[in-house]
């Protein structure tokens, strides 16, 4: 695990019908500490998604610098895992062939691949299903093995769109509360992109509101973990910081 | 009613233990009304010969040997010619496929030679190489070449990107990207492919084997009329039926069942 920093991100997407130019990003810099679990927030539009494509190297960056330990990227890489809204599993692959795909590329053998997959699939709960295929399983599902996969590759940082946009809602807090689990395991480096305050609050440790690409405020969530939704639904801390998120996010 | 309930009960029951039933039993009304129609003697017997009178046909050249000699070399021809075909045709739909700018400079050329289909090249391939094997095999490979290709291009390109980008976030190398993403997310298109280019180069190596075939189905079917034999031109017919069933049940069908459909690519 390692720290993120972008220094003065921007982005702008040309039109090449209409020949006309769209700042998506303008001037964002930020720093995300080693271990750190940071959310960023912001209304439709905001530039959220390209922010992150820029962090894993899916779009080019117009100008600035992304540092992932202190190092320059340029280009998507397994420093970087991604987990996407989409799942973006391989159909073809069994779930334990999906979970140890980026340990196969590395050149990781079978026997030490067997291992990673069930380290990997006991921390996702998911054991008895290492042998089926990805549209045999339900969303919430998918997408724990969309979380693990990106895990059992050891990135420095883990990046997430919108991961749990696409499951029902109660599915949705149970990933909630398995995510942080992980977390607090493990202390791997998040950004977490979502349009939903309570689980930017829920989950992170500092919040980032953006605004028309540009950061607007970053809040600080010393909420104490374990966090769990039973604890916290009550909690008044916990409401007011919501609160505070909120209404960010609506002035935005 | 309740006797064609019952009827129905037994036929899925027995249909479900014998699959190879399901594939015949639709057929046994087709023969009732064929041979409903020859009792009626509307039209002589020679042009219009009845079911038994097309099997004891069937079982006459099966036992004179001719039947299994024509099929073997009509298979042979479709096997030598497709294999030549499929051996072109998803290298290059997968170069097409991945590369924008021979996409962009194939693809006319492609759709123009497609639209000249196979046999209106017998009239040219007879002059240039007679009536012979290179002849046929020229209509076949080129018959088999396109919805292949056409097929994996659609296939390549129609690649999901998120899928892409998972791959190289976990680290995947171009090479591996296409053997492990590409080319399995291209498996249902290339199947489709390779369906309707054996099917077409099947019909088509019939009619070249009609125009310059010295044996094989077709050049039974076309020898048969010139001694005004319908018995075995039906016969002909019904092996044409027969051999595309299997291809497609025994061979494309199944890897369809374990692949696309298994990784839940197309329905059922
Ligand atoms: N490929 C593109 N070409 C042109 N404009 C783009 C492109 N991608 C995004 N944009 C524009 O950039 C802006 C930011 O888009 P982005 O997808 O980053 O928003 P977002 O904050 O993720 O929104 P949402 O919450 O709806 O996902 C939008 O106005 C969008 O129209
Ligand atoms: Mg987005």
């Amino acid at each position: 695990m390692k720290s993120l920093a972008l220094e003065n991100l921007s982005k702008t997407y040309f039109d090449p019908y209409r020949g006309t130019q769209f700042t998506a990003v303008k001037d964002v810099s930020l720093n995300v500490e080693e271990g750190d679990f940071v959310a960023v927030v912001g209304p439709s539009g905001c530039g959220k998604s390209t922010i992150l494509n820029m962090i894993a190297g899916f779009v080019p960056i117009t100008s600035g610098r992304i540092l992932v330990g202190g190092r320059e990227v340029k280009g998507p890489g397994p420093d970087r895992g991604v987990v996407f809204q989409s799942f973006a599993l391989f159909p073809w692959k069994t779930v334990s062939e999906n979970v140890t795909f980026g340990p196969k590329m590395r050149g990781v053998g079978k026997a030490e691949r067997a291992k990673i997959a069930e380290e990997y699939l006991a921390l996702a709960g998911l054991s008895h299903a290492a042998d089926r295929y990805p549209n045999e399983l339900s969303g919430g599902m998918q997408q724990r093995v969309g979380v693990v996969r990106a895990l059992a590759n050891n990135p420095d940082v883990l990046l997430m769109d919108e991961p749990f946009a696409s499951v029902d809602a109660q599915t949705r807090m149970t990933l909630q509360e398995e995510l942080t689990r992980i977390w607090e395991e493990r202390r791997p480096t998040i950004v977490f992109i979502t349009h939903d305050v309570s689980e930017a609050v829920f989950l992170a440790n500092k919040v980032v509101v953006l605004s028309k690409g540009n950061v607007l405020e970053q809040v600080d969530i010393p909420l104490s973990r374990p966090r769990s939704w039973d604890r916290l639904v009550e909690d008044d801390d916990f409401k007011a910081l919501s609160n505070q998120v909120l209404q960010l996010v609506r002035s935005a | 009613m309740m006797a064609i309930y019952t009827l129905w009960g037994y036929y899925a029951r027995w249909t479900a233990r014998w699959p190879m039933l399901a594939a015949f039993i639709p057929f046994i009304p087709l023969i009732a009304i064929w041979a409903f129609i020859v009792w009626l003697e509307l039209f002589p017997r020679v042009f219009l010969p009845g079911p038994l009178d097309v099997i004891g046909k069937a079982w006459e050249l099966t036992y004179k040997g001719i039947l299994g000699d024509y099929l073997i070399d009509s298979l042979s021809r479709l096997a030598v010619g497709a294999a030549a075909g499929i051996a072109i045709a998803i290298p290059l739909g997968i170069f097409i496929g991945l590369n924008k700018r021979a996409h962009e400079f194939s693809w006319p050329i492609l759709l123009f030679f497609q639209a000249i289909g196979d046999i209106a090249w017998l009239p040219i391939l007879l002059v240039w190489f007679g009536f012979g094997l290179t002849t046929m095999t020229f209509v076949i490979v080129y018959t088999v070449l396109f919805p292949i290709v056409l097929n994996t291009v659609l296939g390549i390109r129609s690649a999901k990107p998120d899928l892409h980008r998972a791959a190289q976030s976990l680290g995947a190398p171009r090479g591996r990207i296409l053997l492990e993403v590409t080319l399995p997310g291209a498996l249902p298109n290339i199947i489709t492919g390779l369906r309707n280019g054996l099917g077409y180069g099947w019909r088509a190596l019939i009619a070249a084997e009609i125009i310059v075939g010295t044996s094989g189905i077709g050049f039974l079917m076309f020898d048969a009329r010139r001694a005004g034999s319908v018995d075995e031109i039906v016969v002909g017919m019904i092996v044409l039926g027969i051999l595309w069933y299997i291809v497609d049940s025994w061979l494309l069908a199944p890897i369809e069942r374990a692949t696309g459909e298994r990784w839940g690519l197309v329905t059922k």
